[in-house]
């Protein structure tokens, strides 16, 4: 193609006189900070792991079990806990390793490749804890449910009812409430990633495309 | 040490840095967003300096690290609004071997090939910088054969681009 082979032959020449940068301003350039999406999917995922490890911290449920009379589920409860916490351990190490993983130095598809793994686990951590939460709501519905004097009331009406529309009603109204706090989370980490990642995205999926 | 090490970096960076202004030009369309990408490629230079062997040109080393900043890293949308570009005030050839035609012809092409998107525009910079087939395909992670079949596609499409 001409035009380009001609663009070619100035391309090289050419000087950029205009924007030429003094070694001063090098030196100001390294000592400001990055703003990369590397960076920033760093921060958003170590928020993230801090925040969802705090909740399952903060809702210690031991007080609630005790004051149920639930003791004997007690050990099923510290099992799951430690469980979650070597999960826990596991992701932080994941994130980590593809973490340093990310070289600016590799080819551009590896290097998209390694952002996008480092994401992936962030996310299927999120994924973990929602699916925690919504076991953890059904048990502990359950157990409130045989354990807590409350509920005896509830337990007696619906003995009463021949068409379970209580128990119907309650299976509604949580299946309601879990919807819409995991479609809520589901919704802002399409938008916060959505952002940070549509172009990388793009460029990655252009990339495949010409290896197909 | 690392005083020296930066003084190293600070001198190689200054002799070389038109190649990140080639990149910064063809990925952005004005001149703070071009100081904002040179910046952040400047940063990501610095942090992958200490790997940095020597073994190879630092030239051909930053090539790789300034077109992953602009393609992978950098946050901020690059795309080209299609507006007359800075460029428009140009000029590429230089004054004592000036010809009008031709200067329309590279500003047009120049502006033909800004409209190529981020990937394209990877081939087309280090097709220009008169990169080899093999370099091309190593630096993008992508075959040989199809760097080459997309190299071609994007002439064409260049073509189109100059002739609606």
């Amino acid at each position: 193609m001409e035009e380009l082979d001609l663009l070619k032959k100035v391309w090289q020449k050419d000087t950029y006189k205009n924007e030429q940068i003094s070694e001063v301003e090098i030196y100001k350039m390294l000592h400001t900070k990055s703003s990369s999406i590397v960076k920033w999917i760093l921060i958003i995922s170590i928020i993230e792991i801090v925040l969802w490890s705090a909740i399952g911290v903060v809702f210690n449920t031991d007080d609630a079990i005790k004051s149920m009379h639930a003791e004997d589920a007690l050990i099923y409860l510290k099992v799951l806990t430690y469980v979650n916490y070597v999960v826990i351990i596991s992701f932080i190490y994941c994130f980590y390793r593809n973490y340093t993983k990310i070289s600016t130095i590799t080819s551009t598809k590896q290097l998209m490749n390694d952002i996008l793994k480092t994401r992936k686990t962030v996310r299927n951590y999120v994924w973990y804890n929602l699916i925690m939460i919504f076991l953890c709501t059904i048990l502990g519905f359950a157990m409130a449910f045989i354990y807590n004097p409350d509920m005896s009331v509830i337990k007696e009406k619906m003995a009463h009812d021949q068409s379970n529309w209580i128990l119907i009603k309650i299976i509604l109204i949580l299946g309601f409430v879990l919807f819409i706090i995991i479609g809520a989370f589901w919704l802002f980490y399409r938008l916060l990633y959505g952002i940070l990642l549509r172009r990388l995205y793009a460029n990655y999926k252009e990339l495949k495309k010409i290896d197909l | 040490m690392s005083d020296n090490l930066e003084q190293i970096f600070v001198k190689q960076l200054k002799d070389n840095q038109n190649i990140i202004h080639k990149i910064c030009r063809l990925y952005t369309n004005s001149q703070d967003a071009h100081n904002d990408l040179f910046q952040e490629i400047t940063i990501q230079l610095w942090k992958a300096f200490p790997k940095f062997r020597g073994d190879s040109k630092f030239s051909t080393w930053a090539y790789r690290v300034a077109l992953n900043t602009a393609i992978t890293l950098y946050r901020k949308s690059t795309r080209n609004v299609a507006t007359i570009s800075y460029e428009g005030q140009k000029h590429f050839l230089p004054q004592d071997d000036y010809n009008f035609e031709e200067e329309e012809q590279i500003k047009l092409m120049y502006m033909a090939v800004q409209q190529l998107n981020d990937i394209e525009k990877a081939l087309v910079f280090l097709y220009l910088e008169d990169k080899d087939y093999n370099e091309i395909s190593e630096t993008l992670g992508i075959s040989e054969v199809n760097a080459r079949v997309k190299m071609n596609r994007i002439k064409g499409k260049l073509k189109k681009i100059l002739n609606p």
